[in-house]
């Protein structure tokens, strides 16, 4: 069952690719937070470094892990589903599900284990990069040398592995009980399902968030920059929460217009509801944290202009920026690794739209408005997310609810990831009708 | 089947539907050439079933996707109802959707799309009107009225065939190409398709063209070519079961023989 499972690896090329590039800048993210959990524990770290050092590795790394945790499930997820198909066949073979399951979890636990592994200079580089800065600002002492340990290491394989795992033991159980015939259909037409271990996740996070936008506004109110500590979370987790909605949503989404194109977009968004809501997912959390975060410090520098930084201030606007622009670019390679590979995946139904009549124009104008459509519904659920921050610490620091906002912060993000979804949408498609009509059917 | 106002005048008279003239078509690079279609005349009149046979390795899918518009031949030219056809991939594209009809092994419908969508895919993807009524008249005379929404894999495969069928009917093309019609199913439905295309020929006034490697599937058409070594070595009027597969035996005798 091994050697099936690794000759299997060799197919499917570009879920392979995206499941083990989430989980290779996964490690590595989560390792770069973990070496400074490290560093602070090394020998001769005065306190006041060591007090940085562990709020850097502790907050951000505690957070980055739960993006982490869910880039990993959604894409290992992506690419258990796109193999219903073969794991028919094998059932129709006589693998029974517990064969089928073992395979697939030594598959995963393989590109796991190699994604985590070769994480390790990427995850070194991280940290020291962000130790660099800490010793630039004057918050860590200069001389502290950079450690990459047990903490490093333990995190990073441990939340890789552990996500992995658990996303393939779920969709394999799922995916190798249905009957064979079934399989067959869901391959076709793959539907992304509201279960009940999402409802609970989603409705945990939403409140975690409310809890922290209520804390904002209670306890933050006159502590001034040290809000942030309630209000910087709870975008994510309220981006979070809105994410594990996201089969529901894609299911809704309103596409008016656009003729022909559009309409088969339409039927694409019902009837394909699982790959695009997990191309959603990054986007919501790509507009509510970097939107939320970057207002949140916006704020917190004019109320405090004109004032000395106060001690711990420096701090938390480092981290802000490196880490918005770490976990960002985390989230922007995800979005294009999971549009990337469930475009790939569609090679064959963009040939059998070509056979129907459809010329090369029609096909990648229907996959662009899916795109498009993903797009606006995740740019309004992330404004959604970052206002849980935006308006709540707002409040605790300048004491109104209705902030003067810098006109291009908001602008620019949501540019920025209209062009990304777009610009992959465009290229993956025209990758995929490359693939000549007759041997793209040819099964 | 029992659509009205369906049939078309096309069968009746005797023009051309599809003209092959010295067909070619090498795979590979310099050097390493393999020659699929060595040069294939033919011309068949509108209204008429023909099925193309062949040992494999003969060129007859080959042949299909040159005349289909789905392969650009190396060399010759290829006439659809008078229309030569020619130009970039979007050209080619809408040459198909107006002159051609598709029906695959495997079917090809679009797994996100109801049956009725599927079979109203290529007007809508054309820009033309769409009698969704009509559409609907089609598929009951395919025998699927009631599986109007339902989506292609909770069919069986003879009913996903049967969509496939309406499908091309609707569109009313000049030329309907089956590859392997009946290649993925059990003998019932496939018996069920054949005399599905039967009717289209005879009722609708469909020109049909189909590949296929078996003798029965080829005794339900009006009359058989035989194809090998990329070349038309014969053909048959009126052909039974028997006759086309002697002839497709004494085809490998006479290539053997050749060879040797």
């Amino acid at each position: 069952m091994f050697a099936l499972a690794l000759s299997s690896l060799r197919h499917r090329t570009a879920v392979f690719v995206a499941a083990f590039l989430a989980l290779f800048f996964g490690a590595a993210l989560v390792m770069s937070f973990g070496s400074l959990t490290d560093t602070a524990l090394g020998a001769g770290v005065d306190a006041a470094s060591e007090e940085t050092l562990v709020i850097m590795g502790s907050v951000v790394g505690g957070w980055s892990l739960l993006l982490v945790v869910f880039a990993v499930t959604s894409t290992v997820t992506l690419g258990v589903r796109q193999r219903t198909k073969e794991i028919a066949l094998l059932k129709s073979a006589g693998a029974v599900p517990g064969q089928l399951t073992r395979m697939i979890l030594a598959e995963v636990l393989v590109l796991a284990l190699v994604g985590a592994a070769l994480a390790v200079p990427l995850g070194t580089a991280g940290g020291n990069l962000v130790l660099g800065l800490l010793q630039d600002s004057g918050q860590v002492e200069a001389g502290i040398a950079h450690s990459f340990g047990a903490v490093a290491l333990g995190q990073g394989f441990g939340i890789t592995l552990l996500s992995a795992a658990g996303a393939a033991l779920i969709t394999a159980r799922r995916v190798t009980r249905m009957r064979v015939t079934e399989s067959m259909g869901e391959a076709a037409a793959p539907r992304a399902r509201m279960t009940g271990w999402r409802v609970g996740a989603g409705l945990l996070f939403l409140a975690g968030a409310a809890s922290l936008a209520v804390l904002t506004v209670t306890l933050g109110k006159g502590a001034g920059f040290e809000a942030q500590q309630y209000a910087g979370t709870a975008d994510i987790l309220f981006a979070l929460g809105l994410a594990c909605f996201a089969p529901v949503i894609v299911r809704r989404l309103p596409l008016p217009g656009f003729g022909t194109a559009g309409a088969l977009a339409r039927e694409t968004l019902r009837a394909r509801s699982a790959p695009l809501a997990a191309a959603l997912t990054p986007v919501v959390l790509f507009i509510g944290m970097g939107v939320g975060t970057l207002y949140m410090q916006d704020l917190d520098g004019e109320a405090s202009a004109g004032l000395l930084p106060e001690e711990g201030q420096r701090t938390i606007e480092t981290l802000n920026y490196v880490v918005t622009g770490m976990v960002s670019l985390f989230l922007c390679i995800m979005l294009i690794n999971t549009l990337v590979a469930s475009t790939a995946a569609r090679t064959r139904e963009f040939a059998q739209y070509r056979l129907a009549g459809a010329t090369p124009g029609q096909v990648q104008r229907m996959a662009v408005l899916e795109g498009l459509a993903v797009t606006v519904a995740g740019v309004v659920l992330g404004t959604l997310a970052s206002l849980v921050t935006i308006l709540p610490f707002s409040y605790a620091r300048t004491g109104t609810w209705t902030p003067d906002l810098d006109p291009f912060i908001y602008p620019a993000t949501v540019a920025l990831t209209a062009a990304v979804v777009l610009a992959t949408s465009l290229l993956a498609t025209r990758r995929a009708l490359a693939v000549p009509v007759v041997s793209a059917v040819a099964v | 089947m029992t659509v009205s106002g369906g049939a078309h005048s096309r069968g009746m008279t005797n023009t051309e539907a599809l003209r092959l003239d010295e067909v070619r078509k090498v795979h590979g690079a310099d050097g390493n050439q393999v020659v699929a279609l060595a040069g294939v005349t033919l011309s068949l009149p509108a209204g008429t079933f023909t099925a193309v046979m062949g040992p494999s390795g003969s060129g007859k899918s080959t042949l299909l996707q040159c005349a289909a518009g789905l392969e650009r031949p190396t060399g010759g030219r290829v006439f659809v109802a008078g229309h030569e056809m020619k130009g970039d991939e979007t050209e080619l594209t809408k040459f198909r959707r107006e002159h051609i009809g598709f029906v695959f092994q495997h079917f090809n419908l679009l797994p996100a799309l109801t049956v009725l969508q599927n079979v109203t895919l290529p007007l809508r993807l054309a820009g033309r009107r769409v009698d969704e009524a009509r559409a609907a008249e089609v598929l009951r005379a395919v025998g699927l009225g009631d599986r109007l929404s339902h989506r292609p894999q909770e069919l069986s495969g003879g009913q996903q065939q049967r969509v496939a069928i309406a499908r091309a009917l609707v569109a009313s093309p000049s030329v309907i190409f089956a590859d392997e019609p009946t290649g993925a199913l059990d003998t019932r439905s496939a018996r069920a398709v054949l005399a599905l295309l039967q009717q289209a020929v005879r009722t609708y006034g469909q020109t049909l063209v189909m590949v296929t490697h078996d003798p029965v599937a080829a005794a339900h058409a009006d009359s058989v070519l035989f194809l090998a070594d990329g070349r038309l070595v014969g053909r048959m009027i009126d052909p039974t079961a028997e006759a086309v597969a002697e002839r497709l035996t004494h085809l490998g005798d006479e290539l053997v023989r050749k060879g040797a």
